[in-house]
């Protein structure tokens, strides 16, 4: 008994390649499925709609903070304007409790009178400086200082003269 | 045909129906944005979007020099009823005609018949806060028992002007109207100071557009020279002399001569500012708001210091010279005689100055001669405004040689008063000069400025040095010795004080009236160091046509109120304190 010979050249397919090829098959016919192209349409359109609805709520978020802001700084504004008409009404209603008519009256109430000029007594303080009134202490003192004139721009001729002749006596 | 078959179809009919709706939107939109009534909507948007607010800044406010109010700002309401919101005129009617003192008609017709395009109607203005808040009350008890009776009631604060101390200085500040307008006084002369700079600004409703508005700097605050206590008491002297002697009305200054600064101006009758809509019951004309600065009339005797200061200046006299009065002189062809029509006999000019004698200060002028005699009086300053920063200064008249009402005898009786006009200011103008060396001072009121957190004080100015210093000394003693000569009523114990009276006729159409006066003083002290100087004006007092029994112990009291307000203590303590 002999054995036959294979031949030189298997005429059957080669197993591996057609597993191979109807692998490659199924894969395009996955990738073409009516399907999944659908898919992929709503998916983009979701991305989409996701993305514009993402950009609707940051701006609504953001217009809505303004918005916010906005009506705290009107109610500022107002609030502003009423503390200063109060601070104005308190201001006048402490003036109106300090007046002269009104401290002469509690003065006398209390028990108080006129001073009478023998009654005062005078004392000297040294260095001692009547304090500026608190309006004025409150404010930087932006006064222009001009420098002195010179004589020549305030004195008259005859006050010249003299001037001149009261120099020249000396020598 | 299968399911499968009939989805895209169908798919596409919804999908078709839908993009038509939409385009039939979006062509709907386009359609009615380009309509003929789109501009019409469009501008009634617009409307309501929001609206141009004119922000005014807080009016400054006025202080003395020691930091009283005297003109501050308060709170008021402007009362409307939102119309698209009101829902029962009737009670709006009732309710408001009752509390803000209305008629019920009124405020009715008000509410009833305003024009339809009205969105809100303002039915008072500068409401009190005490009838805001029992009305605001009301509404929110209505509010409370969901009854709607008062809806649309709306109120609006804003700012008025207001005076704590009434009628103090009022002749000196003046007043501001509803319109936000000074009149008179420091209110009218630093109007554009103390209003501020209004601002007008577009406010959006849309809180989106909001922004934070401009700042809008209040008014320019003003520190006057006025001290408030002694303006009081001096008010208070003022109705008192013109209670006991009769007189019609008055005018007493403080300054002091050093540098021009107003610390006490008072003058008849006075306003309550916060009412001053009593101003026309009040005054005739402008001119009497302030007689100190507004009303020219002949002082009479007060003005033989300028004359007797022109003379020793210029030489013609000197304290020592003596002058024979025999009772009446004549000048330019007319008699002129002395205020009792006596002769005198020999006296030196101090004795002219104590006697007040017309003859011989008529005789001085004659001396000086025209020329050299209005020549110091212009120096003086006769005739010119004083340049006070107070609103409504007359100048007075000076008639000279030249003018077309002058006549030679002017040249004797303007030396004692008569025949020229001044003012009060203006006289104490001039004759600061003899109180201080020689060198006049520009009156002012006006101390300082504070804007924006920075102070601007007002220097002093000098108007001019019409005498030299020894011609002031000499003089200022003058008067002070004939005050104590004479004994007089101005004198206050315990302080050497220099002056001089004034009683002069009234000049009429029919020449001058001898019954009626017009009694003046002109005083200053201490005479070693003038620091105050008072001048008086009573006009035609009744008890005493005479100023030394009037004036001058009016002058006394101020003085004497003037030395314990500012601490100046007697000639002799002020001695032992003054430093070596």
């Amino acid at each position: 008994m002999g054995g036959e010979t294979p031949p030189l050249h298997d005429p059957r397919p080669n197993k591996k390649v057609v597993m191979q090829g109807q692998a490659t098959q199924i894969i395009h016919a996955y990738k073409q499925a009516p399907w999944r192209v659908q898919r992929q349409w709503i998916g983009a359109f979701l991305l989409v709609v996701i993305g514009a609805a993402m950009i609707a709520a940051l701006y609504l978020d953001v217009t809505a903070r303004a918005a916010v802001a906005g009506r705290q700084i009107q109610e500022l504004r107002l609030e502003i304007t009423a503390i200063q008409r109060e601070n104005a009404d308190l201001e006048t209603q402490l003036a109106d409790l300090t007046s002269t008519a009104v401290m002469q009256q509690r003065a006398i109430a209390l028990g108080y009178r006129p001073v009478q000029p023998g009654e005062l007594d005078y004392v000297a303080v040294p260095g001692f400086a009547k304090p500026e009134p608190e309006i004025l202490l409150a404010a930087e003192d932006a006064t222009p200082h001009v420098e002195r004139q010179p004589a020549e721009y305030t004195q008259s001729l005859l006050e010249w003269f003299d001037e001149r002749i009261k120099l020249e006596v000396p020598r | 045909m299968n399911m499968r078959q009939h989805y895209p179809i169908r798919s596409l009919i919804v999908v078709a129906c839908f993009v038509l709706v939409g385009l039939g939107v979006i062509v709907q939109m386009i359609r009615i944005q380009n309509s003929e009534q789109a501009m019409i909507f469009l501008s009634q948007g617009d409307r309501y979007a929001g609206e141009f607010q004119m922000f005014y800044p807080e009016r400054g406010e006025i202080y003395d020099r020691n930091g009283h109010l005297l003109a501050g700002n308060r709170t008021v309401y402007e009362v409307g009823v939102s119309l698209s919101e009101m829902e029962n005129p009737d009670s709006l009617a009732y309710i408001l005609g009752s509390y803000l003192g209305l008629t019920y008609e009124e405020v009715y017709k008000k509410l009833t018949e305003s024009p339809e395009s009205w969105e809100y109607i303002v039915i008072q203005d500068y409401v009190g806060v005490e009838t805001v808040e029992s009305l605001r009350q009301l509404v929110q008890q209505l509010n409370d028992a969901d009854d709607p009776r008062l809806n649309g009631l709306a109120f609006k604060p804003h700012l008025q002007r207001s005076y704590p101390e009434k009628d103090l200085a009022s002749n000196v500040l003046g007043f501001v109207t509803r319109d936000g307008r000074g009149y008179f006084g420091i209110e009218e002369k630093y109007n554009d100071l103390l209003a501020g700079n209004p601002v007008q600004i577009w406010v959006p409703r849309d809180p989106n557009k909001a922004s934070d508005i401009p700042r809008v700097p209040n008014g320019t605050t003003l520190v006057l020279t006025l001290n408030r206590d002694l303006q009081a008491k001096v008010e208070s002297i003022l109705e008192q002399a013109l209670f006991e002697y009769g007189a019609q009305n008055g005018t007493i200054l403080v300054m002091d001569p050093r540098n021009g600064e107003i610390l006490a101006m008072a003058a008849t009758p006075r306003m309550d500012l916060n009412n001053y809509g009593n101003y026309f019951s009040l005054y005739d004309n402008g001119s009497q708001y302030n007689r100190a600065i507004g009303m020219a009339y002949e002082p009479g005797s007060v003005l033989k210091v300028l004359t007797m200061a022109g003379a020793l200046d210029a030489g013609t006299v000197r304290p020592e010279t003596t002058f024979i009065d025999t009772g009446s002189i004549v000048v330019g062809g007319i008699t002129i005689q002395n205020w009792n029509r006596d002769s005198w006999g020999q006296q030196n000019m101090i004795g002219c100055l104590q006697h007040s004698l017309n003859v011989c200060l008529a005789w001085i002028s004659s001396e000086m001669g025209v020329q050299s005699f209005y020549s110091y009086m212009e120096r003086f300053g006769l005739g010119h405004a004083t340049g006070i920063d107070l609103s409504g200064e007359a100048i007075g008249r000076l008639k000279v040689p030249g003018d077309g009402d002058w006549y030679p005898v002017d040249l004797g009786t303007n030396a004692f008063g008569q025949g020229v006009s001044v003012t009060p200011l203006q006289m104490l103008m001039a004759v600061s000069a003899i109180a201080n060396d020689g060198k006049m001072v520009t009156p002012h009121v006006l101390y300082s400025m504070l804007r924006d957190g920075h102070q601007y004080n007002v220097p002093s100015q000098h108007a001019g040095s019409p005498i030299s210093a020894e011609t002031a000394r000499t003089l200022n003693e003058m008067l002070a010795i004939s005050l104590e000569q004479e004994s007089s009523m101005a004198l206050l114990p315990g302080y050497r004080l220099a002056g001089k009276t004034g009683t002069a006729q009234i000049p009429t159409d029919y020449g001058y009236d001898a019954s009626h006066t017009n009694v003046s003083f002109v005083g200053w002290g201490p005479v070693d160091d003038p620091q105050f100087m008072v001048y008086i004006w009573l006009q035609t007092p009744t008890t005493s046509i005479w100023s030394s029994e009037t004036a001058a112990p009016v002058f006394s009291q101020v003085a004497e109120q003037t030395v314990i307000l500012l601490n100046i203590p007697p000639d002799v303590v002020r001695g032992q304190l003054t430093p070596k």
